[in-house]
């Protein structure tokens, strides 16, 4: 599509901000408009991203559980660390992915405990938390 | 809506204040977070012969608050510290109920000619930013310092064992998070492990924690006078370096981490507080109380997220917060805890 969406999204933040939110007389209507231009911004970086970043964290998650479900003393979390990694994304519709990804989620935490609790090396999950934090990190105009 | 706030103010003020020619006029909601509705107004009546016109600002409940805050926790500490000399507002009159204005408000004195720093700014402070970066700092530190009983505020939500005061809070802000989570943590959930296994020692002194003292919930002056500290709805008692991990914490830094709160280098902030708060600064204990102030962050836009997400408080503010501010703690997070 041209124009693309985020392309949208960016200019109707640059208009509310450069020239809607100034020609507004209240502080509290200015104030909100800045907000509100900053959210379209994140929307606007969201837009072209979202999908990429689910899918990437749903495989990153999976090669993990991969990895490190042959060395879970717990029976049943290896089984479901095992059957976990085996899937794969079906629909790239957003809301499908999250569904994935809060499943996946729950699973990690899980398995982040067990290792703890059985003061195994954490480090490899740390790589992976490491990884999901930064590509959800979202940039805002200095 | 200001219309019928004004016609419901003027009257209640006019009996609190003993001026039966009160007259309330220009009010105006101002942004003020999301937790509290904030208003600027005028006030003009006449006492002893003496026509008087001052500006006061009035805070009410929202339908649904951020965070379930206290006003009547945020009005004391308002009188005590303004009673005790730091540059906090007036407090006027506190309303409990819900019969003047629907809902519980408090009213304060209106400083002034001055402006607050936001965080969407790279540099809020521009020139001034060291003048203001030192009384943020001393500030704080007298925080620290104050007497709790001797300023009236040793009743105060919190531990007062040295001891505690740590567990009190994660365990506070756990509960947040187990309650308003609408997707799994496992940066929030390793941290609150992390903080457990890790205790700090306890405190050194039990003080007023003003539990968001940071930029923008303080106002200056264009000569770069700190006029006055606000927003202390979450008021407690606990370990001093509760306040100062928050203060420092990179969301508030403007992009520059080695000046926080966006204004002088660390070392020096640090030792103003430890002059001013008369505490001698446990480095250790201090990087606990950083890793624990990203948590409540991440505590607080959690809570943030789910009012917008359900319709709540759908407060454009509540929306950032759920989303740049959790994504920034969880890589603040993330990146301390995984360097191990």
């Amino acid at each position: 599509m041209k124009p693309e969406t985020d392309q949208i999204l960016n200019l109707s933040a640059l208009k509310l901000m450069t020239e809607l939110a100034p020609a507004m007389g209240a502080q509290y209507d200015q104030g909100m408009t800045q907000v509100v231009a900053a959210l379209l911004i994140m929307s606007a970086q969201e837009y072209d991203r979202a999908a990429d970043i689910r899918a990437a964290e749903n495989a990153d998650m999976r090669a993990l559980f991969a990895d490190l479900a042959p060395m879970v003393g717990d029976a049943g979390l290896r089984k479901e660390l095992e059957a976990a990694a085996v899937e794969r994304d079906g629909s790239l519709r957003v809301s499908a992915l999250n569904a994935v990804n809060e499943r996946l989620r729950r699973l990690l935490i899980r398995l982040q405990v067990h290792v703890e609790d059985v003061g195994g090396d954490t480090r490899r999950i740390w790589v992976v938390l490491k990884a999901m934090a930064a590509r959800r990190a979202l940039v805002l105009p200095g | 809506m200001n219309d019928d706030l004004t016609a419901r103010l003027e009257p209640y003020l006019a009996n609190v204040l003993g001026v039966p020619d009160l007259e309330v006029a220009n009010l105006a909601r101002i942004p003020g977070g999301a937790s509290r509705e904030t208003y600027r107004f005028r006030a003009r009546y006449s006492r002893d012969g003496v026509e008087i016109e001052r500006g006061l600002i009035l805070r009410r409940d929202p339908p649904a608050s951020l965070i379930e805050t206290d006003r009547t926790t945020e009005f004391r500490a308002y009188r005590a510290f303004h009673g005790l000399g730091l540059p906090v507002p007036e407090p006027i009159a506190l309303e409990e109920s819900t019969e003047v204005l629907d809902r519980p408000f408090f009213v304060m004195e209106e400083i002034e000619n001055c402006q607050v720093g936001s965080i969407l700014s790279s540099n809020p402070y521009g020139e001034l930013r060291e003048r203001i970066g030192r009384q943020f700092f001393a500030n704080l530190g007298r925080i620290a310092r104050a007497d709790v009983d001797e300023i009236g505020l040793g009743d105060l939500e919190g531990e007062r064992d040295p001891k505690k005061c740590w567990s009190h809070e994660v365990e506070r802000w756990e509960t947040v998070i187990d309650e308003d989570e609408r997707e799994p943590q496992p940066i929030a959930r390793a941290a609150i492990r992390w903080l457990k296994r890790n205790p700090p020692p306890p405190a050194q002194k039990i003080s007023v924690v003003h539990g968001d003292y940071r930029t923008g919930n303080f106002l200056h002056d264009a000569d770069g006078n700190m006029r006055a500290i606000l927003d202390w709805e979450m008021a407690h008692l606990g370990n001093p370096l509760e306040d100062l991990g928050w203060a420092i914490d990179p969301l508030w830094s403007h992009g520059d981490p080695s000046r926080p709160a966006g204004t002088i280098p660390r070392a020096e902030a640090l030792a103003i507080w430890e002059k001013e708060s008369g505490l001698k600064l446990d480095t250790a204990a201090l990087a606990w109380w950083e890793i624990f102030a990203s948590l409540k962050g991440l505590a607080i836009w959690i809570s943030a997220a789910r009012e917008y997400a359900e319709m709540r408080n759908a407060d454009p503010v509540n929306a950032f917060s759920g989303w740049y501010c959790l994504a920034f703690h969880n890589k603040v997070l993330a990146d301390r805890l995984g360097a191990a």
